[in-house]
Order: C-alpha cells, then structure tokens, then sequence
C-alpha cells in the first residue's frame, strides 16, 4: 500500500515536536483523563457555551493527538482507540493555526483548574512555536515578530525615532520641574537602574515614560535607559519562538552588563516582566548577572523609604485592578501592586476573582496583534467586562501594556465608559513635588475644544486621545464609521480625526457623508492615515477637501501643530463671519 | 475451594501483577528519557513560598477541594470523585485480602461497607458515563478507551459487590469473575487512561515546583465581593 504523502511543513512540525519535548511537556500531554474539569475556567468558553471546540481540553487534544500518533505507544499502534491522528496537509496546520492562536491566549487559568497537573498552556504554546517555525501564524504575528528580529523592538520603531522621543520628553521634564537636571538620562554608565520598557510606550503612550523619568528623579535615582537594546517586551513567549526569545533577552542582558547597570528595572509590562525575569534566562541558556525587578517593587520601595512622598487624595476616583496573566498566574506577582495601589488611590475596590484567578483581559497571548481574531477576542471579553462593571469602579489599573490596550478595547464595546491607566501614571500624579520646584504656568492649547478621535487601532485611539487630553481637550472616541457618524452628530466635536481604513463604513465614505449633512458639513477633519495611497480616495470626492493630513505614524509634535492649526484657522473664520 | 479459583485468585492475579509492573516501569523508563526543562529565573512572588512547598501543595491539591475554582465551585462532583475514587481502591485492596487475608473481611458489617461503596461506586460511574456521552464538551473529548475504561470499572465495581462476602461454598462464580476482570483489569490498565494514577505524582511534581518556586502556588485568593457588587 501507498503511504499517503506528507507535506514537507507537516514532516517539519513532526520532526520538530520531537525535539521541543521535556518531561514537563510529556507529562501534561499523558496526563489529561478528559474529566472536563477545566472547561468553565476558560474564558472562551464561558462566552462561547454551545461550542464544544473552545475547551481547554478539546484544544489540547489537537496538539495530543499528534504526540499520541508519533511518539506514544497506544496511539501508535491503536490510533483510534485514543484518538491519535496523524497530519498530512498544511490546511490541517492552518486549523491548528486558528485554535492554538485564535482560540487561546495561553493565560494559563484552566492550568491551575486541572485536578491532573496538565499545564496546557505550555503545550499551547509548544504548538504556536512548530507552527512558526513553518511560516504557519497570524499574519500579525509574523509582522511583529519580523519587527523584534530585525529593528530590536517588537513596534519597529526606530532609533533616531525613539531617542527624538526621549529628547522632547526631557524637554517637558526639564521644564516641567524647573530644573535643567531633570532628563532622561541616556546610555549613562554605571548607573544602579537601567530602565526597560515597552515600544508601546514611545510609539503610543509617550506619558508612561515621563512618569517614570520624573519618579527616577524625584527619588535622586541613578537611573539610565540604554540607546539601544531597550525593549524589554519579548513576542517569543507569545509566538512560542524560543529562538526569538533567548535573542531578544539575550540582546537587554547583553546591554545592562554593556552599560555596567546594576539592575534591570522592567517597565509595567505583563508578558515584558515573564519573559525578561522568568522565562528568558531559559531560552538564552544564560543567568541574569544582575538583580531584575519591575518598576512596581521600584515605586514602591522609593515611597516605603520615603524617597517619594505621595498624596493619595490626588487620585480619589474609585479603581479597581486588573492581575495581568503573565505576573499573577506565572509569576506570582500581584501583592506589590495592590500595596502601591493602596498608598496612591483613595478608593480601591478588589475585582472577583482576582489574582492568580483573575480572568484574562482577552488581549493576552499576542491576541491583540491578530486581528482576524478580534470578533472572537472581543466576544470572549465579556466575562472581563462583567468583572470590571461589577466593580463599580471609574478607572481600571493594570500593569501591563498588554492589557491596556484589551481592556480599552472591551470597554469601548461593551459601553463600560471606564478609564485604564497604569500604577506609574497614578504614581506620578499622587507624587508631591517639593516646593523649591517651581513648575511654570501649563498652557494648555486645546482647552475648551472638543475632538473626535475615529480610528479601529485601539493603540491610535489611546494615543491621539492622551494627547489632546494632555492639552485639555475633551475627546470622543468612536472605533468605526458608524459610531463615528452617530458621535458627530450627538456630540458636535470641533474636529473630526478621521482613519481612512476600517472595516464597514470607511473613513473615506464618512468623510463625504459628513460634508454632505448640513448640520455636520462645517465640522473640521483631519485625515489621519497609514496608507498614503488612499489619498485620491478623499481629494477626488466632490465634496471641501479636509483641513488637514497626516500620515501615519504620527509625531506626536506635528499633530499638535497641525491640529492647532486647523482649530486656530476655524476660530478666526468664525470671527469673521 | 476449587483449583481453577485458586489459580485465579493468586497465580493469575500474580502473572498480571508482574505483567502492569514491567509496563510500569517501561513507561516511567520511557517519561524519564525525556530531560526535565530547567528553570534559571530567580525566585519570585512571595518569599513565603518555595519550590518544595509548591510541590506538596500540588501533590496535596487532590484533597483539597477548596485550592481550585473547578473543585470548589463544584463539590458534588468533587465528592463524587472521591467516592469513586475510594470505591476503586477498596476493590483493588480486597483482592489482595481475598487470597491473602480473608479473616480481615470476615466481619459482616464490613463487607456490608464494602458492599455500600461499591455500589455507590457503580452508581456515580454510570453517572459518569451517562456524563460522558450526554455532555456535548465531555463527549467532544471522549476516546474510545475513555469509555471503554469507564464501563471496565462499573462492570469491576458491579462483580466487587458480589464478591466482597467471599463465600465461594456458596458458589464460586462471583468469585471467578471477580478475580479474572481483575486480572484483565491489571493487564489492560497500563495501556488505558486509568493509568493516570502513574503520572500524576510527576505532573504535579513539576507544576508545583514550578508555581512555587514563582510564588504563585499556595494558591491566594482575594476577598470575596460585596453581595451588593456581585
């Protein structure tokens, strides 16, 4: 008999999986006895209770059932009697592909359900890594992994990019605390902290970085952020690429000892703070020669050690927190955030369950860069959102970026008209500057003007949004075209920032649709767009060209300007009509 | 007492015995090769914990139905678990005592007992069973040996009962079946999912000394709600 020809992607999965299993991975895939115990643990599950295939056990048994076929006994020589199956095509690893990426963010809950011990997580993402290593992932993943091998940060942002980042922000510093000693201080040798963080961080929340650099300074920390090798977030643990791992942790180690740091302080990252403390001296195959903590301990410790003081009436809205996956339930780290929480918010209220059973945020596992998956990510988010709304709660703290950037997003669909910020934020709103500092008068050029962020990235949104806050604009967010067709016409925004690409009613299609409206017609728009060749789309339309356009990514400096711009020009016209 | 009850009594129990204990050790053999993953991180979470108390508690999990959200929420289930569990155990213990130490079951309130928990044992299998095939995310999981074993049990559990008396001058036929399911039972156990049994103590060894020595196990819950926030 003719055996049946095997694809070369599928004789490379097999192969490889022989190579990628430890007695921990075996254990787990011998172990499960299907009593179906972990099911409601998964929060898949919970939004999705007529489909069977979302169980933790079910997705388990995909990756199982290949082990059993090639490397177990019983399924090698009675296949069907325990379900072992064997692999032929790359459509059978397209639909692995769709359940370990799709239907799984590897948060590790139904690991601590299972009465057996069986920690699905890992074999989740032993699979992701077979699958990556034949070119078989989200087109997302591939993106941003492409991104940390190449550029050395998983946003792709580059070096003049970030270091003019950090010049504007010493800038604001500086001048925000009156002192000409108050900057970033770059590539600095010998310093007792070297400060990580996330790419997230420069491209769309510039803010996390200056909070931080003003607690460094107001401690009197010898602190330093390395020019290079700065990017302490690690897509190796989410694609299952150990390789890409142990590289990029390598490449953060490499640069604390460069730079003679006596320790790594990782910036509020979830899965940043497991690969760089737990996981990445295991896949570089070498120790950390330094102490590495994360900026929470970092806080925490300047205000037990008086080095900050902090007033918590500052921040006297009701909070609540948010346990990310990678700290709680892989790292155990969900006291020290809880204790600093306690000394900067007047109001926090604990979310149920919580800590290492908190439930994901959704966005967990690399989820929020798979977008063909964000219908079943947002679905499978209501079980968060029941969380965070029982709460009561006005603003949600986490600290991960992760997160963020998930819970943002499930709360823009599910209406929860909730806050997400991060424990640095609150920290360095609650910090008490002495008064010899004298900060000068703030000018805030977008007061008493209200904006209309529209844009599907709920990265962009964050960022547009937190800097026309920051110059005290009221903003409105709408994540599609429809929304945002109904928002200018209820809230009547002096601007419209408009994205072109997004799915249903484009931004191009709004555009026209609001210059044809009599009522919304005299709105200003600014195109703000990724994709220059959708240009034609907008000027080509007979209908007032908009006031401006930008092209993504977007400088945060030249926003300002161009928006100010629009907004100082319609005012004068006003004036004179 | 007749030779063919003898033999299947001791000799037969003896040679599947030897039979599960070499596929035992072939198995344990055969997990050992592969190399245990190693963890470099320094500790981190609670200084409180550490890899060893991680391992007992994970060992110890089984018999704490308050550690898991999926055993606490379900404590029914759990008892069931545990009755089965200790039906299973009763059957294997009394057919070392039938052959061995028969006066140990004399008494009739024991047997009796016995008898209690076999049946219950029975009972909470067909549960399982009908579980099994009715519920669509068990049934979706389900093997062919994951039934097969089940009704391998319940069957086993249902001849224990008529052969916990151990009075083969009243006919030695309970007996018989009893004694040959066992010894089927002993030498289709390895290849099944029973064996579970045998992999636990790893499983739960490397989990919990990974959560441990990560300060996440013991497991620390938070308070619970405010009924008004629920």
């Amino acid at each position: 008999m003719l055996e049946k020809a095997r694809s070369h992607k599928v004789k490379k999965v097999i192969e490889r999986m022989g190579k990628k299993l430890n007695r921990q991975v075996v254990g787990s895939l011998v172990a499960c006895v299907h009593c179906g115990m972990c099911t409601e643990s998964c929060h898949y599950v919970l939004a999705n209770p007529d489909d069977p295939t979302f169980a933790p056990a079910y997705k388990a048994d995909q990756i199982r059932k290949i082990f059993k076929r090639h490397f177990d006994w019983t399924g090698r020589i009675f296949p069907w009697w325990v379900k072992a199956q064997d692999l032929y095509v790359d459509e059978e690893l397209e639909k692995l592909k769709d359940i370990v990426f799709g239907k799984c963010t590897n948060c590790r809950r139904c690991s601590i359900n299972c009465p057996m011990g069986v920690d699905f997580a890992t074999l989740n993402r032993m699979a992701r890594g077979l699958l990556v290593s034949v070119g078989v992932m989200p087109e997302g993943v591939a993106v941003v992994s492409k991104d940390q091998w190449e550029i050395g940060n998983q946003m792709g942002v580059l070096k003049e990019d970030y270091l003019e980042t950090l010049e504007w922000l010493s800038d604001e510093l500086e001048n925000e605390m009156g002192d000409s000693a108050a900057r970033i201080p770059i590539d600095k040798m010998d310093a007792n902290v070297v400060y990580a963080i996330n790419p997230r961080e420069v491209k769309y929340d510039p803010r996390t970085i200056s909070d931080a650099a003003k607690v460094f300074y107001l401690a009197g920390e010898n602190w330093t952020i390395a020019s290079e090798g700065w990017d302490m977030t690690n897509f190796g643990l989410f694609s299952g690429d150990d390789e890409l791992g142990g590289t990029v942790v390598r490449r953060l180690f490499e640069k604390v000892v460069e730079l003679r740091g006596r320790k790594l302080v990782l910036s509020e990252c979830g899965h940043g703070y497991r690969a760089t403390r737990c996981e990445g001296p295991n896949w570089a195959g070498m120790d950390a020669p330094f102490e590495i903590e994360s900026s929470v301990l970092t806080m925490l410790r300047y205000i037990k050690e008086g080095r900050i003081k902090v007033d918590r009436n500052k921040n006297d809205l009701p909070v609540t927190f948010h346990d990310s996956c990678n700290n709680a339930r892989s790292c155990g780290f969900f006291e020290e955030p809880r204790e600093l929480l306690n000394l900067v918010v007047t109001d926090f209220r604990e979310m149920y369950p919580n800590r290492a059973e908190n439930y994901c945020c959704s966005g967990g596992g690399g989820a929020m860069s798979m977008s063909e998956y964000t219908p079943l990510r947002l679905k499978a988010a209501k079980v968060k959102a029941d969380q965070l709304q029982a709460t009561e709660a006005k603003t949600v703290v986490t600290t991960c970026h992760n997160c963020v950037d998930a819970l943002t997003d499930l709360i823009r669909h599910y209406k929860l008209g909730m806050k997400v910020t991060q424990l640095v934020n609150l920290v360095s709103n609650a910090v008490v500057v002495e008064e010899k500092v004298v900060a000068p008068v703030e000018v805030l050029i977008l007061r008493g003007y209200k904006i209309l962020v529209v844009d599907d990235e709920p990265d962009i949104l964050t960022f547009l949004s937190a800097v026309f806050e920051d110059q005290g604009a009221t903003v409105v967010q709408a994540s599609d075209g429809e929304q945002a067709l109904d928002l200018a016409r209820q809230e009547k925004p002096d601007l419209i920032t408009l994205d072109l690409s997004m799915p249903g009613k484009n931004g191009a299609y709004v555009f026209e649709e609001l210059r044809k409206k009599p009522e919304l017609a005299a709105t200003r728009v600014c195109i703000i767009t990724g994709k220059p060749e959708l240009r034609r789309l907008i000027y080509d339309r007979p209908v007032r060209p908009p006031e401006g356009y930008l092209d993504k990514p977007i400088n945060e400096e030249s926003l300002l300007v161009n928006v100010r711009k629009v907004l100082e020009v319609a005012h004068e016209e006003r004036k004179l009509n | 007492m007749s030779g063919t009850l003898r033999f299947v009594a001791d000799d037969l129990q003896i040679m599947a015995l030897t039979f599960m204990g070499i596929v035992y050790i072939l198995r344990i053999r055969w997990l050992l090769r592969f190399k245990p993953g190693r963890e470099r991180q320094a500790p981190t979470g609670s200084p409180d914990t550490s890899s060893f108390k991680g391992i007992i508690y994970s060992w110890g999990n089984i018999a704490m139905p308050w550690a898991m959200e999926s055993t606490r929420q379900k404590l029914f289930f759990y008892a069931q678990f545990v009755l089965f569990h200790l039906a299973v155990a009763a059957s294997i213990t009394m057919s070392f005592i039938i052959p061995y130490a028969p006066g140990l079951i004399k008494p009739m309130v024991l047997v009796r007992g016995l008898q209690g928990l076999f049946a219950a044992g029975c009972l909470i299998g067909c549960y399982r069973l009908y579980r099994r095939l009715t519920n669509p995310y068990i049934r979706q999981i389900s093997t062919p040996d994951d039934i097969f074993s089940l009704l391998l049990l319940i069957a086993w559990l249902f001849v224990s009962l008529g052969a916990a008396p151990n009075r083969p001058d009243q006919g030695e036929g309970p007996l018989l079946i009893y004694f040959i399911m066992t010894a089927f039972f002993l030498v289709y156990v390895p290849f099944s999912k029973i064996s579970h049994y045998l992999y636990y103590p790893f499983t739960r060894y490397y989990f919990g000394k990974s959560m441990g020595y990560r300060g996440v196990y013991p497991i620390k819950r938070g308070p619970q709600p405010t009924p008004h926030k629920v």
